[in-house]
């Protein structure tokens, strides 16, 4: 079936490169935006926009009925939901079934098996991909998680099985901190994902936080994409990604690459997602998790590989096989993505939300921003902080590291703090320079 | 007076838009004013975009001849619409709380709940909002007179939408 018109369940940048992938195709498009979003660039480069409720997430980008409403009454045909919000919810993904509309995403049952941490990992060590050493599913006890912390070895990370994206983690360095933590976090995992399941993990250390991008159709085809190296975090936060990872080696991109496609293959699995591994300087590497949506930093991929995914997600969401094999992905040059957000780097990046005066994004060849900030847009406090993406594309990483360099000088932005000064800074630091830093890169450098 | 060639634009601007549903003009004596059909069989242009056209906006002070052009989409203001001449400012505001389709009656055979001129209690019912398939009943909440109906019947209202403008008593 062709989709003729599509509603874009979420704000910000991601609805802009959403809606930018539509208008190509020739679809038109329905934005949903809170009332402090009225004057969200999504919404007026839409279409259409209907405004579904206040601000809270909760009344608003969460809520399903305001949102199916808008879909049915307009007559979308599908419905893309970006990252976050209802992306990865597979009651939502259900939903739209039952009404008949498309969910640009996998089926609920992939989001249902993937969602789940402790049964993705179960799913993946069925599938021969391999997974970190740990408890075999959620730890019941105290006494368990003792039993199960000598058999692993210290330190050991907790982890919510309901939790991602970087929530819902805690590290034991030995019995008696996993004695004192695992009651307690599994609390904050009810509080928090209202699901109390923890399990327990060998906590590694000098892992590189490497994925890799897969797309699937809806006849049994995966290709990969190749991986990013998403190991400069902060609180868990990714702030720098590139693709490709400059340790890794070919045959073992070919290793990781095949384990993520038969992971997707696993769980029947078709759209984009992400297969999350930690890399260990010995080469060896783990499965973390897999996001079933399309991800933040997704322009990498699209920078070294040429291939639209939004446009690619649509296309399968069609029901169409993909447009391309394996063999016709060829990684090419480097790029490298920097996340400005609304942040004073000098003040423990404490959130500035404001007015932007002057507005400036920079540009030539090889620079991409993906953003919806304008002058005289007001980042709000109420979501998150993110002012834009800044991606560069050269031929080498030493080349792609002076764009960025380059790109980040002329990026005027007024009004609000931004880590800018800090991605500059880090762009100097020898260890960020050489590649070969680790997941704890910024916990163990100053910048 | 307006040229064909003139009409024709705008009608094509208006026709490419999805933001304006009705544009009126005085030029030199004379008022053309064009409307889009809202009925959802219409193809595409049918649903309104956003909250500017619930507003009601005030009629012309004195009587000109309208330039009517033969196109379907052609219509003089709906006299239903036009408010009485009260200072916004005094009025109440009864908002969607939801997005769904305004329906002014209990069903398509029965009177609409409110009419302009009725007074209303804070529990009178004045429409009902259908969204996915449940229909909810929309208290008026306040006490006093209507002044105003705003959306029309079947019209999707998003969240926060004016439906009804009320007189408090």
């Amino acid at each position: 079936m062709n989709i003729q018109k599509v509603l874009i369940a979420n704000r910000g940048e991601i609805a802009v490169r959403i809606i930018r992938a539509c208008r190509e195709l020739g679809i038109s498009t329905v934005a949903v935006y809170s009332e402090p979003d009225r004057d969200s660039l999504h919404v007026r480069l839409a279409d259409e926009a209907y405004c579904i409720g206040p601000m809270p997430s909760k009344d608003s980008y969460l809520n399903f009925t305001n949102i199916m409403s808008v879909a049915t009454l307009t007559e979308c045909d599908a419905i893309h939901p970006g990252y976050g919000f209802l992306a990865e919810n597979a009651d939502f993904a259900e939903i739209c079934e039952s009404c008949n509309i498309i969910f640009i995403g996998p089926s609920p049952d992939a989001i249902n098996r993937m969602g789940d941490k402790a049964v993705a990992k179960e799913t993946m060590k069925l599938a021969g991909v391999p997974i970190i050493p740990g408890s075999d599913g959620l730890v019941g006890d105290v006494e368990e998680a003792v039993m199960l912390g000598r058999d692993i070895g210290y330190p050991i990370i907790i982890k919510a099985t309901a939790g991602g994206g970087g929530k819902g983690i805690r590290i034991a360095e030995d019995e008696e901190s996993l004695v004192k933590q695992i009651t307690a976090a599994q609390q904050e995992a009810q509080k928090a994902f209202g699901n109390a399941g923890v399990y327990l993990e060998k906590y590694l250390t000098g892992m590189k936080h490497v994925e890799i991008q897969i797309i699937a159709d809806k006849h049994g085809n995966v290709v990969h994409l190749g991986e990013r190296d998403c190991s400069v975090q902060r609180r868990r936060q990714k702030l720098i990604e590139e693709a490709p990872c400059s340790v890794l080696t070919p045959d073992i991109r070919e290793a990781m690459g095949n384990a993520a496609v038969r992971a997707a293959l696993a769980v029947n699995y078709s759209g984009a997602g992400t297969l999350e591994f930690l890399l260990g300087p010995d080469g060896q590497f783990y499965f973390m998790e897999m996001n079933t949506r399309i991800q933040v930093e997704h322009p990498v991929t699209e920078m070294v590989t040429g291939v639209d995914l939004i446009k690619e997600m649509i296309s399968v969401a069609e029901g169409n096989p993909l447009s391309f094999t394996q063999e016709d992905i060829v990684i090419n040059g480097w790029s490298i993505e920097c996340r400005i957000n609304a942040e004073d780097p000098e003040r423990n990046f404490m959130p500035s939300p404001g007015k932007i005066g002057f507005y400036l994004p920079p540009g030539g060849l090889g620079v991409r921003v993906d953003s919806a900030a304008y002058p005289g847009y007001t980042i709000s406090p109420f979501y998150d902080s993110m002012i834009a993406k800044l991606i560069v594309w050269a031929p080498t990483r030493q080349e792609a590291i002076a764009k960025m360099k380059r790109a980040l000088a002329e990026f005027a932005v007024e009004g609000i703090h931004t880590t800018i000064p800090f991605h500059q800074k880090l762009l100097e630091h020898p260890v960020f320079l050489d590649g070969n830093f680790d997941i704890k890169f910024l916990e163990e450098y100053e910048i | 007076m307006f040229k064909l060639s003139e009409i024709k634009e705008l009608i094509k601007l208006l026709d490419q838009t999805s933001s304006v549903h009705e544009l009126e003009i005085e030029s030199e004596g004379m008022k053309l004013a064009i409307r889009k059909p809202d009925r959802p069989e219409a193809d595409g242009t049918a649903v309104q975009a956003t909250p500017y056209n619930a507003y009601p906006f005030t009629p012309a002070p004195q009587p000109q001849s309208v330039q009517q052009v033969s196109y379907p989409v052609i219509s003089e203001v709906p006299p239903a619409q036009q408010p009485q001449a009260v200072a916004e400012g005094k009025l109440h505001k009864i908002v969607s709380p939801m997005v769904g389709t305004f329906y002014s009656a209990a069903s398509p055979e029965m009177p609409s709940f409110v009419n302009v001129g009725d007074r209303v209690g804070e529990k009178t019912t004045v429409c009902i909002i259908e969204a996915m398939k449940l229909m909810n009943e929309l208290e008026a909440e306040i006490k006093g007179e209507i002044v105003s109906v705003l959306a029309e019947n079947g019209q999707l209202v998003e969240y926060g939408q004016p439906l009804f403008l009320v007189k408090p008593e």
